[in-house]
């Protein structure tokens, strides 16, 4: 994940915010929701629950301050919760997991295609993905996280997180119809 | 209607604004969680317990030195068993409550009070004293117990001090009979 750019600016808020004050939590609050909100809103798929998951999160992140490490990256512990609150909301069945021979063959979590796509159809065909795939996509491809980190937040294995980002890759190539490296 | 074209997926925006305003909810949520922060909670009362307990044990204790110092003793029958140990807090609290044994409280500190009278002025100031704050302790702990009523602790505590209050308020009004 890449470093914080607001990391000094959100300390002094976190410090004010544990000692109770609504008011710098609600900067705090300004400064993420966007973020906290695009990652629900790609996981669920629905602006509803991503809605609520956003409120949830930042409601359970406000009650754990307390306990909150400052040297922790801020955005990073929040998108962990946020994750969390996204996996309670779903409650369905425990995903299959898929294992990989060698972990090490699916380093490299960005994308790149061969041409330009459409913000709106790359968004579209992200959606599309199977939720496994989506969520190690999403959270490794879009937000930067590296494998131990995505799997941590999704309590799947790192080979799991592999392998999903490897079919995200492929599925993403045939249905965008174009070359992905 | 076409979108703008990017090279990959790390160029699609990462903070998407929510729709409408989340942040008056989460206030809301905050709020109650700071109102309930603010109220004392169980553990914060299991705090003056102990102190209600220490507060009937302190005027039983005085009453019972003030009244072996001066009075001779006198073998009196307890109106309830305090040798019995409190099995079932909850039972015998609810006995407590039993008609007979306001009665026989209630007679207690008639005849107490007439003891009293009988008193010279700074014996009754001592005995007339601690008796006060015995009555008041245990009103605490009921008080207590209205606020909790299934907590066994306060049950327990209402029940030991009740017992101990029966057994001064005989001793009491019994003292300085045999002097008769």
């Amino acid at each position: 994940m890449k470093p914080d750019t607001v990391v000094n600016f959100d300390v002094a808020l976190i410090e004010r915010a544990r000692g109770g004050d609504a008011k710098a939590f609600e900067r705090l609050y300004r400064e993420h929701v966007g973020r906290v909100h695009g990652l629900c809103l790609r996981m669920t798929r629905n602006p509803d629950t991503a809605a609520d998951c956003v409120q949830d999160a930042f409601i359970k992140a406000w009650k754990a301050l307390p306990r909150f490490e400052a040297r922790a990256s801020f955005s990073t512990w929040l998108h962990r919760i946020a994750v969390n609150t996204v996996l309670e909301k779903r409650r369905g069945p425990a995903r299959a997991e898929i294992s990989v021979e060698d972990p090490g063959e699916y380093e490299e979590p960005t994308m790149v295609f061969d041409t330009p796509v459409e913000e709106e159809e790359l968004e579209a065909a992200i959606e599309s993905l199977p939720q496994g795939a989506r969520d190690a996509l999403v959270l490794c491809g879009l937000y930067g996280y590296e494998h131990q980190e995505a799997a941590s937040m999704l309590g799947i294995a790192v080979g799991t997180c592999k392998a999903q980002l490897h079919r995200a890759r492929g599925l993403l190539k045939d249905r965008l119809e174009r070359g992905v490296r | 209607m076409t979108t703008r074209r990017v090279k990959g997926i790390g160029e699609l925006p990462r903070d998407i604004p929510p729709a409408r305003d989340l942040w008056p909810a989460i206030a809301e949520a905050i709020q109650a969680d700071l109102a309930m922060k603010a109220v004392p909670d169980t553990r914060r009362r299991v705090g003056w317990w102990p102190a209600m307990g220490l507060a009937a044990s302190v005027a039983l204790v005085t009453v019972g030195v003030f009244i072996g110092k001066n009075f001779q003793s006198v073998e009196t029958q307890p109106l309830v068993n305090t040798a019995t140990p409190v099995r079932d807090a909850a039972v015998v609290k609810a006995s407590l409550r039993q008609a007979e044994y306001q009665k026989q409280r209630d007679q207690l500190w008639t005849e107490v009070q007439a003891k009293l009278n009988t008193m010279s002025p700074a014996e009754r100031e001592k005995v007339g004293a601690s008796l006060t704050a015995l009555k008041k302790s245990i009103k605490d702990i009921e008080d207590a117990l209205g606020r909790d009523p299934a907590n066994a602790l306060l049950q327990e505590l209402l029940v030991n001090s009740s017992q101990e209050e029966m057994r001064v308020l005989t001793t009491v009004r019994d003292s300085g009979r045999q002097e008769l």
